[in-house]
């Protein structure tokens, strides 16, 4: 067989770790090949080297049998070789079109001949069946468009070789299905691509072969049929993974958080939450499942305070909180673990330690009339790291040196520290690898347990399904239907979320 | 202890190696500090030579540089130290909000409406307050400067007004409003007719001058700014404030999500800065002029922006970098007095020494670049 990518023996070394150890990947032509791994197996280091965003320092990189160096992304475009990325590289207030053709627009003496590129676009449009308006600016399309205009831009640029670094962690289901879909055409006209995931279930469904990679070497590899999921997540985290997450008995006891006939005015394309009430209780995990951008936003941010209710009463342990600020509505008990924990949860430029402090940072004994006691702080931070398994040789390291299961971990462990009675917790596993994964629901379990209140939010409803004591559905902005553990199936659930079926009464 | 938890984590022979790795990295760090400050100097020298060589060609003694720089750093410290403190706090009044993401190109309007305040305290007080006068001008120019700051920062908190814009057209609102307060309020009935100043301030209430480097003017200002740069770096590091302006300056929503109130945030860093400006301005009338004379700041503020971004706004940083601009400053003005450079050729002179100076960023990405390109040519053969 033909490979289209050979790395052999790939070393890479970083300042205290080695994030590719000898590692050797093939993939062959024409076919779609899964990178899996936790967050910081060096996947992602390893598909820089191959983009030449980085250079290794030791073996062999062969394109299409020939051995080639890759000293910058544009030896890789010349190569045949394109990357989408996690975060996408899309300029947010220029049209579609214009993104496309950034840095290789055709030209008509000095200026851009957009009518010869919006013919090429629309044939790569309509080989691949892939359509996106391309007038449309692009900060007002959708996430799942955005991905399809870095596909397109990327075979604008006729590449053979196409990796997607976690391309379905920002998707919704049905997004996720069509990104598929995409995959299996591109395939079909020759492409080769690199898939990079950690969610199995996508691995299994799409791919032929599979690498997997845990901490810088290469742990697995082989034909995608012979695999299934408890073989492959065994690879990945290095030991069996327990998917039963260790409930007590469900007894609630008294309402911690209710939210009553709750409204918030429509801002700039958001779906505002209409007249929500809902209760959450000590000891119950309540789980709000729906599509995204249907009020779940709104419904976070209204209780965490970051926007003000139009109408109705938020009380928190017999407390109206509606009026109080973030602050205080944290001080009284609150706890958010965001749902963009890049945008929100943290700031990548500062230390692991500063990103520990932002909820007590006022408080003795952290500081003492506005003066930090930074041994302190030090301890503290070093402790909540061991506790929440943080793996950095320092919490004085800046944010960004973490993997993104790590930067959950730390928005986890500094929200889990204040020992709130209601935490919300907005996609706490996105993005996430298996093993960060496991560990968080273990702890919202044991805060469930402990006898406090979380109301769960997440676009995945597997995830939904095992931790909610109570699943309620939100459509348009409204609460739409409610369940306990077990009542409905996913396909029912499924139908709510579509607006397709309708609870006539909830008491939320 | 945590090394201890460390050890169980990871077998033995890694958890070494990773030692040994963290041991060269934190090394590398330090070399990798000391060859910046080697590379400063050495950029320093190629700027030197550059302007030779622009002397030579224009028709000049090319040494007239040495000349001037080579006395700004001896016979005439004095002097380098003289501009020295006014833009140590220039660099500090810019690093302070500009950690927070906000731009200040308003000091130099800070240091007029400091300066007046001062001023006018100076003027109305009894002469036998002797130095509580200065300590009370010291105040006036402090809450001077921080209220015209708080002017931009207000606009911008309650209109959104673009802080840039606001503060950069504030400056021409001092600055002829010192015209009119040194050229009418308080002109001084006897000073020749061409001169817009005020009285002179008593003397019992003058800001003392170095005696070491007298008759220079360089005075105790140069203590005052360090001390001002310390507390500086103190605010930035130690305290709660510090923490709150580095949080908004890096990630506002993050800053908002924690329950921090951005807004407070600006509104103090400015103040701050603002007071510190006024600092400049009390220095400079109750020490140098021992007036208030229309015009008497040479557009310190602009020059804070160069020190404070050459400092990559850390304060430790602003203080060596405004002692090089002092020298540039003094060297220049040395030059233009001993040789026969005019004035035109000295600006464009010194002009020339900080663009080289500060290339030294993009002059290490070039070879950067070029170090990965040549690496690949060789291994791809």
């Amino acid at each position: 067989m033909a490979y289209a990518i050979e790395l052999q023996n790939i070393t890479k070394r970083f300042p205290g770790v080695i994030a590719n150890d000898q590692v050797t990947i093939l993939v062959g032509e024409g076919e779609i090949h899964g990178l899996i791994g936790e967050n910081g197996a060096g996947k992602s280091t390893i598909m820089n080297i191959l983009y030449g965003l980085t250079q290794a320092d030791e073996g062999i990189v062969r394109i299409f049998g020939k051995e080639q160096f890759i000293a910058s992304p544009n030896d890789a475009i010349r190569l045949g070789i394109g990357m989408i990325h996690q975060h996408f590289m899309l300029m947010p207030n220029q049209t579609v079109l214009r993104n496309i053709i950034l840095g290789s627009a055709p030209r008509k003496g000095p200026v851009i001949d957009e009518k010869k590129a919006r013919i090429q676009i629309e044939k790569i449009m309509e080989k691949y069946c892939m359509q996106v308006n391309l007038d449309a600016v692009v900060s007002q399309i959708s996430v799942g468009e955005k991905q399809k205009v870095e596909i397109i831009k990327a075979l604008y640029r006729e590449v053979r070789i196409l990796i997607l670094d976690e391309p379905t962690a920002v998707l919704t289901p049905a997004e996720t299905d069509a990104l598929i879909e995409t995959m299996r055409k591109l395939k079909e006209q020759g492409c080769t691509i690199v898939f990079i995931t950690h969610k199995l279930k996508e691995v299994l469904a799409a791919t032929d072969r599979v690498t997997v990679m845990r901490k810088g070497v290469v742990t697995g590899f082989g034909e995608t049929k012979d695999m299934n999921v408890r073989k492959l997540s065994e690879l990945i985290v290095g030991r069996e993974v327990n998917f039963d997450i260790p409930f007590g008995a469900y007894c609630p006891g008294e309402t911690l958080l209710e939210l009553s006939g709750v409204s918030t005015a429509p801002r700039g394309g958001r779906m505002p939450v209409k007249e929500i009430n809902l209760k959450v209780k000590r000891g119950e995990i309540v789980g709000v499942a729906g599509v995204e951008g249907n009020g779940q936003s709104d419904l976070i941010e209204v209780i965490a305070g970051l926007i003000a209710a139009d109408r109705g009463g938020i009380t928190l342990c017999e407390k109206d909180i509606s009026k109080l600020s973030i602050r205080q509505r944290r001080l009284n008990g609150l706890s958010h673990i965001p749902e963009d924990r890049l945008k929100t949860g943290t700031s990548t430029v500062c230390s692991i330690s500063e990103n520990l402090l932002l909820n007590k940072y006022f408080l003795t004994p952290f500081s003492r009339h506005g003066i930090f006691n930074h041994r302190h702080i030090k301890q503290h931070s070093k402790l909540l790291c061991d506790k929440f398994l943080v793996k950095t040789p320092d919490p004085s390291y800046e944010l960004k040196t973490l993997s993104g299961g790590n930067m959950q971990k730390v928005v986890f462990a500094r929200e889990f520290d204040t020992e709130p009675s209601l935490m919300i917790a907005a996609q706490p596993t996105r993005g996430v690898d298996i093993g960060a994964i496991e560990y968080i629901h273990g702890k919202l379990a044991e805060l469930r347990d402990s006898g406090k209140g979380i109301l769960l939010i997440s676009a995945e409803l597997d995830e939904i399904m095992a931790l909610s004591d109570r699943i309620l559905v939100m459509y348009e902005g409204e609460i739409v239907a409610e369940f306990h553990r077990g009542e409905a199936d996913e396909y029912e659930i499924g139908a709510y979320m579509l607006g397709a079926k309708r609870q006539v009464a909830h008491s939320g | 202890m945590d090394k201890g938890s460390l050890n169980k984590k990871e077998p033995i022979k890694k958890k070494d190696l990773m030692k040994i790795k963290e041991a060269i990295w934190q090394n590398k760090r330090v070399m990798d500090s000391l060859k910046l400050v080697g590379k400063q100097v050495a950029m320093t020298l190629v700027a030197v030579l550059i302007v030779m060589i622009f002397l030579a060609a224009s028709g000049f003694s090319p040494d007239a540089v040495l000349i001037g720089l080579n006395r700004a750093i001896t016979k005439d410290i004095a002097g380098s130290v003289r501009w020295a403190a006014p833009l140590m706090l220039a660099g500090v009044a810019v690093c302070i909000p500009f950690k927070a993401a906000v731009f200040n190109l308003g000091v130099d309007g800070q240091i007029y409406m400091g300066a007046i305040a001062a001023s006018t305290v100076m003027l109305a007080l009894p002469e036998e307050l002797g130095k509580w006068g200065l300590l009370a001008a010291f105040l006036a120019a402090m809450v001077g400067g921080a209220l015209f700051a708080l002017i931009a920062a207000a606009m911008k908190v309650y209109f959104n007004t673009d802080m840039i814009v606001s503060t950069l057209l504030l400056n021409f609102v001092a600055k002829l409003f010192t015209e009119y307060i040194a050229a009418d309020a308080l002109r001084d009935a006897d000073a020749a007719i061409q001169m817009n100043a005020s009285k002179m301030f008593p003397e019992s209430m003058w800001l003392p001058r170095l005696a070491y480097f007298a008759p220079s003017s360089a005075n105790v200002g140069i203590y005052i700014a360090i001390a001002i740069t310390l507390i500086t770096a103190f605010i930035f590091y130690k305290t709660t404030l510090g923490y709150e302006i580095k949080l908004v300056g890096t990630n506002p929503n993050f800053a908002r999500y924690g329950g921090m109130n951005a807004n407070r945030v600006i509104l103090k860093t400015m103040a701050l800065s603002g007071a510190v400006a006024g600092l400049i301005g009390v220095i400079e009338v109750s020490a140098v002029q021992h007036r208030l004379l229309a015009g008497f700041n040479p557009s310190f503020g602009f020059d804070g922006i160069v020190v404070s971004l050459l400092a990559n706004n850390n304060p430790f940083g602003v203080i060596f970098t405004s002692l090089f601009f002092g020298i540039l400053k003094n060297g220049g003005s040395n030059m233009e007095r001993l040789t026969e450079v005019p004035q035109v050729i000295t600006q464009i002179t010194m002009a020339i020494i900080i663009i080289t100076v500060s290339s030294n960023i993009v002059v290490r990405k070039i070879k950067l670049r070029r170090r990965m390109k040549k690496d690949g040519s060789g291994s791809a053969v």
